[in-house]
């Protein structure tokens, strides 16, 4: 056990020791299916606060690019509110990166803004080229660096969490979304086929992940969002390979798609995962319904209006709907907003540990 | 502080009729900022901005609208605390759903005294068909117009009447309270009556 992050966890009072289990098992026991002592307090989105960051004096355009600030500022969320995980990265643009797109970091933007794909890198599906030495491909190597220093930063005690983007949303970020979209109607084997491609390209990153010390992995599927594809669509064009990726990744693995998703709930479900999320736009008590008691359901509170604008005295009721609604644990419908205060957050851990 | 949405499906015209009404805003003595997802696709030169005295601001996000949200309130903050423009003309990306974007100008309002002006959304009468009858495509722009305060028949200059009187008809089936306008950011036509629309209206939340 490591002593030293115990040590530097303000207010954080170690109920993980009184219940003789770690922050790690608590999450890997809950997603395997088996018993725990409360619900854990964990996410498998972007977690990156301005408190933490702050603290660190961690500036945010850089935090994407150096694998020990991207450590630091995952850590900082067991660090300075016990919260059960550190996951990285944060944005959205890894695997595009490597697959040769241009990103932009806003490095002169003053504020915050997540970094973009500014220039996209596939037309057809010869244009996807996937890196020889994946390994050190684009950001991977700042993912993996994180992880690694996450894990001996940490120990073993707190789960480290990764995501990758699902191949529709990938596809999105790769390619322009017009074309994407019609031809998916028009020659809908010929996204297929990219989708197929780009799903390997998942696979592969997942175990590279995994090899570098990731003990979750979540796989987000934005794109398949019923605000934006039919269920139709969905089922046809994307689940397929939802299905393939789930089955050869990392587990624990959780599919999150955000929007509406009522619709698709069973499909998701269908898709294999160990667990599925939900964001705030989905009815937690219809989903749970639908997928009967034994599904693990991870959602579904809104992280801006409630845990960023909300007042700390109205977090902590908020957060419990999710679970009086049916949820497994609770889970932020998307990544958490950075700039979240200190005593919502707080506020945020205190509520979910008393459950 | 007046926050007006244009809306629409990728490619329906959305920078170019930000930027009309942009100046035609600010040449009735409005002072305009725009919020764009990629600042790279508008074309307006530092001199024209100093002009009109418009500021214009990235609020990124790309195709993934979940991390723009924040950025967007952060924004729409910032202006009011500073330049303090009479109207902000948002331009979301092309698969955003506009009612997603007027909650989250509306979770901020009571910081930045933000009311919500009309949601423009353009539909595109050059690819009627497409956008109405391809799977990948028809329920995202049935969203997009069902949330509409004004529909705008964009690219009315390349359309024959047939086009635009059957895109008319598709889309108000879709939403029977919109009002419909016809445009073309080329001949000029439905932007005076935008731009009046936008001073004029008010949308009660």
């Amino acid at each position: 056990m490591n002593h030293k992050h115990k040590k530097s966890a303000r207010n954080y009072t170690g109920r993980s020791e009184m219940a003789n289990m770690t922050a790690k098992e608590r999450v890997m026991k809950f997603l395997n299916g088996e018993k725990v002592d409360r619900p854990p307090i964990f996410s498998g989105m972007g977690n990156v606060i301005k408190p933490v960051l702050d603290k660190n004096n961690i500036i945010f355009s850089r935090v994407h690019r150096d694998p020990e600030l991207m450590a630091k500022a995952a850590a900082g969320m067991y660090r300075e509110f016990g919260y059960e995980c550190a996951v990285v990265p944060f944005d959205f643009g890894v695997e595009a990166e490597a697959l040769g797109a241009k990103m932009n970091y806003y490095d002169e933007v003053e504020g915050l803004l997540y970094p973009t794909v500014k220039e996209k890198s596939v037309i057809s599906i010869d244009d996807v080229k996937i890196p020889a030495d994946l390994k050190n491909a684009g950001r991977i190597p700042v993912v993996t660096g994180a992880i690694k220093a996450l894990r001996r930063e940490l120990g073993n005690d707190v789960a480290i969490g990764t995501y990758i983007l699902g191949p529709f949303t990938l596809a999105g970020q790769v390619k322009e979304l017009d074309a994407l979209f019609e031809d998916s109607f028009l020659e809908p084997e010929k996204t297929g086929k990219l989708l197929e491609k780009l799903s390997g390209f998942i696979i592969d990153v997942f175990k590279i992940y995994q090899e570098a010390g990731a003990d979750y992995f979540t796989l987000r599927e934005m794109g398949g969002t019923s605000d934006v594809m039919s269920p139709k669509s969905f089922k046809s064009l994307i689940k397929p390979h939802l299905v393939r990726i789930i089955s050869e990744m990392p587990r624990p693995s959780i599919l999150h798609i955000c929007g509406d998703t009522n619709a698709i709930i069973g499909d998701m479900a269908d898709c294999g995962a160990d667990a599925v999320s939900v964001d705030h736009k989905n009815c937690m008590a219809e989903t749970r319904q639908k997928l009967g008691d034994k599904a693990i359901i991870l959602g579904n509170f809104d992280p801006i209006k409630v845990l960023h604008k909300g007042a700390p005295s109205d977090v902590g009721p908020a957060v419990l709907d999710a679970l009086k609604g049916g949820a497994s644990a609770v889970w932020p419908g998307c990544d958490l907003w950075p700039e979240v205060s200190r005593e919502n957050m707080d506020a945020f851990m205190k509520a979910l540990t008393n459950v | 502080m007046k926050v007006v949405q244009i809306a629409g499906y990728l490619g329906s015209g959305k920078t170019t009729l930000v930027i009309a009404l942009s100046r035609k805003v600010a040449e009735a003595g409005m002072k305009v900022a725009i919020l764009v997802n990629d600042i790279g696709s508008v074309p307006v030169d530092g001199r024209v901005m100093e002009e009109y005295g418009m500021t214009v601001k990235d609020i990124g996000g790309g195709c993934i609208c979940c991390q723009v949200a924040g950025t967007m309130m952060k924004t729409l903050e910032t202006l009011a605390r500073g330049t303090k423009p009479d109207v902000v003309i948002i331009e979301p990306t092309g698969i955003a759903v506009p009612e997603s974007i007027r909650q989250t100008v509306m979770l901020n309002a009571a910081k930045t005294g933000a009311v919500l002006g009309p949601t423009i959304v353009l539909f595109d009468t050059t690819r009627t068909e497409k956008l109405l009858t391809y799977d990948t495509l028809k329920r995202l722009v049935n969203t997009q117009i069902r949330d509409a305060d004004i529909i705008a028949l964009s690219k009315i200059d390349l359309s024959s009447a047939e086009a635009a009187e059957y895109a008319e008809k598709a889309v108000r089936e879709m939403n029977q309270t919109a009002k419909i306008i016809r445009l073309s950011t080329v001949t000029g036509e439905g932007l005076s009556v935008l731009a009046d629309r936008i001073q004029e209206v008010t949308v009660q939340v």
